[in-house]
């Protein structure tokens, strides 16, 4: 807890510049790591696949996420409640907070997949399968959904690493579960030619060999907090506080993934399954520049958070502007690499000509103003670590539910297929002007001080 | 809320040469932690559930979310550090801030929960606050409110259960000065004073 203190203290007086390195690096690390990690198996799938299986792929996107929201709904909220009862040295608490994440991961998991295989078609259908991608849809899920628990456990407990002060460890879970799915992906799919299924059963070793490894390390005696007898009965008090903290979380990655539905049911209805496989595709892309920002914003939050809390307003605008400075070189990189080389990037998915014209165009389209995310998401993010959550969550709703989901619906009918891909475009630049005067506002508000 | 607990907290800290920490204890918190005391207002004793949120389009991510940062919880620590070093400096009284449980360890220490009869509360809280008596009502349970769920969330425990205190008492009945008074002999036969 000391060396707590000494870092917190830090955060007001080291250079911001190297802060910002401390704390970004393993941010950005773990994030682009694990959107590698999607590029690679929609990669194998398309190329070794089909296209219509990558169109598959991208139906199931947004089930994946859903599993993962309940995950990170427990993650988030135990290892915050872990955290604070160690920082009071109450380790019985703690102990049983492991315990009940263990239990609530597993029984939560249990449950989706129960409901989700049981209404695995229909649920499949919602999210805009058609008969062709179904198949590949359905047979990737089933082997996703019976590996959930897994999926669960192992995000539970990263987090419960990170929460009792092993981030190190976290992170090579995370490095792990990339590089081993990668092996894995290659051999399943490419050697094999286990098909789609390969890729899930890739996913799900690959998280199967890292929980066991985390499970043991959580075994160790030795340790503060270790697995034990009478843990893992669930507590109310403790599984009430979990919730509370996990439903944030929970309800942005809910709103996520209504989106990507939404979206992804848009692109089958005025392109069919191919555009729906272009989207996903590009979207692959796209994440892996976005998850960079996320990174920066990751490493970004602590540092402004501190300074703005203890009053050092030219530390915190200093890191807010190397950060929007950071996120947005990076983006203007990605951008300039999509609008010269969109095909070169498609190629990677997929050899069908088809496929990849529509993907080419999804790509230029969809990272066009794509720089100006950069400020967008760093600002959104500050105000958020400066506490105005009312103004975060309105300047995050904006890009997605506000102006996309409405572009995204009445742009088609005007121009057809196009007018769903320009809905992404306009709707990053239409938040991005949302954002810029609420940030000069509140710097005016500033300089009064 | 209304019953006084203030008051008696600052009597009691003159009668046993003990310091007062009240409000007192954000500008301590501060000073530890290099934060300014202004944050520790704005989040004293409230736990907002919707405060701490993670990003959208992140979503796999979220829980691998890496949060040195600072949130409430960080105040809170900051807190309750503030309030160990102190208690171990010398005699202190401290109002509220789940001071019971961070002190938990401690032996030498007294718990006590100060409450009155509704009707009295919203007196107080009528002549003090300058509101009529829906307002008071609604101030009153607003706030309890809020210091329950803060209590309740950081201690585990819930907030006003008996369990967790050497004593409780309505202060109305005897009125603060003797109130207090009666809380004086009883810390004084607890330590053998």
């Amino acid at each position: 807890m000391q060396d707590n203190k000494q870092a917190a203290l830090a955060l007001g007086t080291k250079p911001v510049g190297q802060l910002l390195w401390q704390y970004a690096l393993p941010a950005i690390v773990a994030m682009t790591a694990s959107s590698l990690y999607n590029i690679i198996d929609r990669a194998m799938i398309g190329q070794v696949v089909g296209p219509e299986a990558i169109a598959g792929l991208g139906i199931t996107f947004p089930f994946m996420n859903l599993s993962a929201a309940f995950g990170a709904a427990v993650g988030v909220g135990a290892s915050t409640c872990i955290s604070v009862k160690l920082g009071q040295k109450d380790y019985q608490t703690a102990e049983h907070l492991l315990g009940n994440t263990v239990t609530l991961n597993l029984v939560i998991g249990f449950l989706f997949m129960l409901v989700s295989l049981t209404f695995l078609d229909p649920i499949l259908r919602f999210f805009g399968a058609s008969d062709v991608t179904l198949p590949y849809a359905r047979e990737f899920m089933i082997v996703i959904l019976l590996g959930n628990m897994i999926t669960h456990m192992y995000f539970g407990m990263n987090a419960v690493l990170r929460a009792v002060g092993k981030p190190k460890h976290a992170m090579y879970s995370v490095l792990f579960t990339v590089g081993m799915n990668i092996v894995l992906v290659v051999t399943f799919v490419w050697w094999f030619r286990w098909g789609i299924r390969g890729a899930a059963l890739a996913t799900i070793t690959s998280q199967s060999m890292a929980m066991c490894w985390q499970l043991w390390l959580f075994s160790d005696k030795k340790e503060l907090l270790h697995l034990k007898r009478g843990i893992y009965r669930l507590k109310k008090t403790l599984v009430r506080n979990i919730i509370a903290i996990g439903i944030s979380p929970f309800l942005m990655n809910v709103t996520s993934c209504i989106i990507v539905i939404f979206m992804n049911n848009q692109f089958v209805r005025y392109g069919g399954d191919m555009a729906v496989g272009a989207y996903s595709i590009a979207n692959s892309v796209v994440m892996v520049f976005f998850m960079f920002v996320m990174g920066v914003c990751q490493g970004m939050q602590p540092i402004v958070g501190y300074n703005y809390g203890a009053e050092k307003y030219d530390r915190m605008l200093r890191c807010l502007y190397m950060a929007i400075g950071c996120a947005t070189a990076i983006l203007l990189v990605g951008w300039g690499l999509s609008m010269l080389f969109p095909r070169q990037i498609a190629r990677i998915f997929t050899t069908d000509a088809t496929l990849l014209d529509l993907s080419a165009r999804g790509i230029k389209l969809d990272m066009l103003v794509f720089f100006v995310v950069g400020s967008q998401a760093t600002i959104t993010n500050f105000f958020q670590s400066i506490g105005k959550v009312k103004v975060s969550i309105f300047l995050s709703l904006s890009r997605q539910l506000i102006l996309l989901l409405p572009m995204a619906y009445v742009f088609p009918l005007m121009w057809g297929l196009d007018g769903v891909w320009y809905a992404m475009p306009i709707s990053d630049f239409g938040s991005f002007a949302m954002t810029i005067p609420m940030l000069l506002w509140y710097m005016k508000k500033f300089k009064k001080r | 809320m209304g019953s006084g607990g203030h008051d008696i907290g600052r009597m009691l800290a003159l009668d046993f040469q003990a310091k007062y920490y009240d409000r007192e204890l954000l500008n301590l918190a501060a000073k530890e932690s290099g934060l300014s005391e202004k944050i520790f207002e704005q989040n004293d004793e409230k736990k907002g559930f919707f405060r701490g949120l993670l990003n959208i389009g992140a979503p796999h991510m979220s829980s691998s979310g890496y949060k040195p940062g600072m949130t409430q919880e960080t105040l809170f620590q900051f807190q309750s550090d503030a309030i160990r070093k102190a208690a171990k400096e010398g005699s202190c009284v401290f109002v509220g801030r789940c001071a019971d449980y961070i002190l938990r360890d401690f032996s030498n220490t007294v718990n006590i929960f100060i409450t009155a009869s509704l009707e009295y509360r919203i007196e107080q809280i009528m002549n003090k606050q300058h509101l009529d008596v829906e307002a008071a009502q609604k101030f009153i349970e607003q706030g309890e409110g809020k210091r329950a769920d803060y209590y309740n969330y950081y201690t585990g425990k819930k907030w006003g259960s008996a369990e967790s205190y050497d004593l409780c008492i309505d202060s109305s009945k005897l009125g603060l000065v003797e109130t207090e008074k009666l809380i004086a002999q009883f810390i004084r036969k607890k330590f053998d004073l």
